[in-house]
């Protein structure tokens, strides 16, 4: 043998070195390491085995790192803790002695093992052994891999011009990043540049914001595209293209906003941004402070359609001829590294609460009108005017959580600002009207934020009567158009009939409606309430699940101005790290394709919960864009063909661990698949809970629970096993979009098999855990003991029968 | 549900779009029809009538919709319509 032979054969000659971790007494106390270690060194492949006290110590680490110089391993396995906490601890321990990261398999004898069978150390000991020769196997299976780079495109898309969308944008041109910041309106601004007094502070909202539109509107490093629309977003982070539509203003930036234009033009309309209380013209600006300030034509009002000028009025009266009917919608292509989603909020519109006459009698009206009435730049030169009789109402009463916390609405969730922002109008009514009676009917109040308590009692010692019980019924009285609020003061258990001559309905906040597109163009997931959910809630709670894209303000839950604003320029910050990185390392967790086996079925594609899959159906191939994909495995389960090799998650691999798991004594154990982000956390949880559960249940890790191939399953009953627990997020929840979906139609699938074959489907079983409900793992397992128990050495024979196909794998 | 916009708004009383009073010289009329076409608030309509010149001339059909843009009188050939701003009154 020549020595590049010998080196060669070396190289390929498996070596494996392992470490059972004693955790002080965490493991020890139930299990008996030495014991462990000892029966791991007899494992095939193993050339050393040993027991430390903390594995993850300093010492601990030395040792490993000797031992695979020394011992030249080229795998190594650390049986201990949850991988979720000291794997990257271990991998790079592995990289500093030479090894790469992908060659590293940790066995978790605690949070799985020692910590849920405390009492029964025999037993501890047996799984322990079984769980360490599942990481055994499935290491020697394990291939190096190299992480690949993404670069990041040093530039931003900002989607909405509300406070959120304004902030995030001039931190990142701040910093130095170009920033497209694309509104759908004529003008930036958003909701606050509709209210006029800001909580706790009673600042001018206006004023305070206006000097911050005014930046944006100069920035240099900010392109603002407004009355413009997201068309299409293709790519992945770093990389992103999007496609926005912006429409013709039909007025060039010539415009100097003199207004005259407005005062010829013959057709009038609601404005939308006084919430229709004030008129507007065809060609118009929103409000007075609008960035930009030039106005705009709405075609649709105004008398000239596509093709026929009939009306000349505005453009004979605009000097700097600044009118142009020729503009035509353009379609602009931008080239972004990172997407900060700030498309706000819309408000509840309470018609649908019939009981409350919204709509029907006109002095009910909403926050939202309150704000235009009482701004002194509104459509009432800031008087509180009833709109049936333009009158000062001398009794005001407001109603709070409409379209919040009520199940009734389809809106459980609590809006955040409503409070506040009715103890803050009440405030300024009293400013203006001392005399004015208030109440304000409520459920609770939630004064929670800074300053915010000190508001609520200036506003009781202002004389506001709060009375707790929203009305079950407001009632007009026909005459005087007065209203009468009828309900119960739940307090006093008393039931209340109060006259006043406004109401003031407190709405909700809910996802804006173009929330639908965004987060279809984005690839995004949402909450139960409908609004942007973030990739974690407690640690990262600005980032989307996707990479590269982030959320500011409303968009992601109801919040208050200062709570925007603060989430903005966290949201800047996050994609700043990702710019000033240039690049991004994607874990190797990715497919790899195998052209002879694909069919180009595009199975794979339709699964895949990223886009990350492309089709060319005629040239009968696949791409997979790695930058995009998050590693879920979800198409390689689904792949008929063995065409996609999942790394580090290979099918080979899988099989190994559920080879191992049951080799003996198959037929008194379950074999549980479970996802890392909720099911496997879960399960750690029951660990670090104590909840104690038998010990006959061997776990195998992958990334989601939609990588379970149904062969997972069947190759575990023809192997013997008793029972097979597939287990992951819950729906909705799931850390890779809606993965599981594929999960819950396979089990479902299998369960039909099953049945077919009359099996009994009860051995196999579907779960959803998330990472809190330790107990709730812990009961299903007990739940599927007298399964296990009850199952008969003939119905294991046939279920080994009836899936014999998958042992040839 | 984003937000519904059904009150009239509290200043339409002051800001309303003119008035027209519509003069249409029915003999002078060829009958082309310009004027019913490219009136961009519908409110001229074909008559029964016939004219001098053997045509339909047209007719009003709602004078309150009128907005005084005068383009009826600017692509009438003939000049057989005109529009004068008169104050408006009662509904609008
Ligand atoms: C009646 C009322 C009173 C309030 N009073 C107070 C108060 O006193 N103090 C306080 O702190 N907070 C108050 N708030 C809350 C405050 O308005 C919000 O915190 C703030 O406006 C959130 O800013 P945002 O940028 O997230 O959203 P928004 O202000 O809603 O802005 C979002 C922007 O995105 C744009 N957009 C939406 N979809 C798209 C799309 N697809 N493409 C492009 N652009 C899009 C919208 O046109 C809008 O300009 C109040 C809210 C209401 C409703
Ligand atoms: S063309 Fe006439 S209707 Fe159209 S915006 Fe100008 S003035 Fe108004
Ligand atoms: S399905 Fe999952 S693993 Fe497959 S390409 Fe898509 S994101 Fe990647
Ligand atoms: S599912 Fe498999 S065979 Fe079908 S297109 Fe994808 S990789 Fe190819
Ligand atoms: S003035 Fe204008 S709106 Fe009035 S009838 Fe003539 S074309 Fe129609």
């Amino acid at each position: 043998m020549s020595e590049k032979d010998v080196s060669k054969a070396e190289a390929e000659e498996i070596r494996i070195g392992v470490y059972v971790c004693h955790c002080g007494l965490n493991i020890a106390g139930s299990v008996d390491c030495a014991e462990v270690a000892e029966f791991a060194s007899t494992l095939p492949h193993v050339v050393l085995a040993k027991d430390l006290r903390y594995t993850c110590s300093d010492q601990g680490q030395e040792i490993i790192k000797q031992d695979i110089k020394e011992h030249r391993l080229n795998r190594v396995v650390v049986a201990s803790c949850s991988p979720r906490l000291h794997e990257p601890t271990f991998r790079k321990v592995c990289e500093e002695a030479g090894l790469n990261k992908y060659l590293f398999e940790m066995a978790n004898i605690r949070e799985h093992c020692s910590w849920v069978h405390l009492y029964n150390r025999k037993a501890a000991t047996e799984k322990a052994k079984d769980l360490v020769k599942m990481a055994v196997m499935r290491a020697a299976l394990l291939q190096p891999a190299v992480e690949s780079e993404v670069p990041i495109r040093p530039e931003a898309l900002v989607i909405g011009g509300g406070v959120a969308g304004i902030q995030a944008a001039l931190d990142l041109a701040d910093t130095g990043y170009h920033v497209y910041l694309v509104e759908k309106e004529p003008s930036i601004g958003g909701r606050m540049a509709q209210i006029d007094k800001t909580f706790p502070t009673m600042d001018c909202s206006i004023c305070i914001l206006a000097p911050k539109m005014s930046d944006v509107g100069h920035h240099p490093n900010i392109t603002l595209l407004t009355y413009s629309e997201i068309l299409d977003v293709k790519g992945y982070i770093g990389n992103f293209k999007v496609k926005v539509l912006k429409k013709p203003r039909y007025v060039t930036s010539d415009c100097t906003a003199c207004g005259e234009c407005a005062k010829v033009c013959p057709m009038i309309a609601p404005n939308e941004f006084d919430v229709g209380l004030a008129i507007r013209h065809a060609i118009y600006t929103p409000f007075a402070q609008a960035v930009p300030s030039t106005y705009v034509i709405d075609r649709e009002l105004c008398l000239n359609k596509e093709g026929v000028i009939v009306c000349d009025k505005c453009t004979k009266a605009c000097e700097r001829q600044a009118i142009n009917f020729e503009m035509k919608p353009e379609e602009i292509e931008l080239e972004v590294g990172t997407i900060i989603v700030a498309i706000g909020a819309d408000v509840f519109d309470p018609s649908i609460i019939p009981q409350y006459g919204y709509g029907r009698y006109p002095n009910v009206i909403t926050s939202l009108e309150f704000e235009r009435l009482i701004n002194a730049g509104g459509p009432s030169g800031g008087k509180l005017l009833r709109p049936s009789d333009m009158q000062i109402p001398k009794t005001v009463a407001f109603v709070q959580c409409v379209g919040s916390r009520s199940e009734k609405t389809g809106k459980p969730y609590c809006s955040n600002v409503c409070c506040m922002n009715t103890i803050k109008d009440a405030l300024l009514i009293k400013e203006h009207w001392p005399e004015t009676q208030i109440y304000v009917f409520y459920v609770d109040i939630r004064a929670f934020g800074k300053g915010f308590e000190d508001l609520y009692r200036r506003a009781r010692k202002e004389g506001v009567i709060f009375i707790r019980g929203l009305p079950a019924e407001i009632v007009e009285d026909k005459q005087t158009r007065d209203l009468w609020l009828i309900g119960e003061n739940t307090l006093q258990k008393k039931l209340y009939r109060i006259r006043v001559g406004m109401v003031i309905l407190s709405v909700g906040l809910e996802p804006r409606k173009e929330t639908d597109l965004i987060q279809r163009l984005l690839t995004l997931s949402r909450s139960k309430d409908g609004f942007f959910m973030e990739a974690h809630p407690k640690l990262r709670p600005v980032d989307a699940a996707t990479g590269g894209i982030f959320f500011a303000g409303c968009a992601e839950s109801p919040k208050d101005i200062k709570d925007s604003v603060t989430q903005a320029s966290a949201a800047a910050a996050r994609a700043g790290i990702l710019m000033a990185k240039g690049k991004v390392t994607v874990e190797a967790l990715t497919p790899i394709w195998i052209p002879e086996k694909c069919q180009a079925c595009g199975l794979c594609v339709k699964v895949c919960p990223y886009n990350a899959i492309k089709l060319d159906k005629e040239r009968k191939k696949i791409e997979i864009i790695e930058a995009a994909c998050a590693g879920c495995g979800t198409c390689g389960a689904e792949c008929p063909f063995g065409a996609l090799v999942m790394r580090h998650f290979t099918d080979e691999q899988i099989i190994a661990q559920i080879d191992a798991a049951t080799e003996v004594d198959a037929d008194k154990k379950i074999i549980a698949f479970c996802c890392n982000w909720c099911s496997y956390a879960g399960a750690d949880f029951a660990g670090v809970s104590r909840i104690q559960y038998p010990e006959n249940v061997r776990i195998i890790r992958t990334m989601c629970s939609g990588r379970v191939a149904p062969k997972f399953v069947e190759r575990a009953f023809a192997r013997g096993a008793a029972a097979v627990l597939v287990s992951g997020c819950h729906l909705g929840d799931c850390h890779y979009i809606n993965a599981n979906y594929q999960t819950k139609k396979r089990v479902e699938r299998l369960w039909k098999k099953m049945e077919k074959a009359g099996l009994n489907k009860e051995r196999l079983q579907l779960v959803w855990v998330s990472a809190a409900e330790g107990e709730k793992f812990a009961a299903k397992i007990r739940e599927m003991q007298p399964i296990v128990e009850s199952v008969t050495p003939e119905e294991i024979e046939k279920a080994k029968e009836v899936f014999q196909k998958a042992l040839e794998l | 549900m984003p937000v519904r916009i059904w009150r009239k708004p509290l200043d339409a009383e002051k800001a309303k779009p003119p008035c027209g009073e519509i003069h249409i010289l029915k003999d002078l009329c060829k009958g082309c029809g310009y004027c019913i076409e490219f009136c961009p608030r519908d409110v001229l309509e074909k008559s029964e009538e016939i004219n001098k010149r053997g045509v339909h001339p047209p007719r009003v059909a709602d004078e309150s919709r009128c907005v005084v843009c005068s383009f009826c009188t600017a692509v009438c050939p003939d000049f057989a319509i005109f529009v004068i701003e008169k104050p408006c009154e009662g509904g609008r």
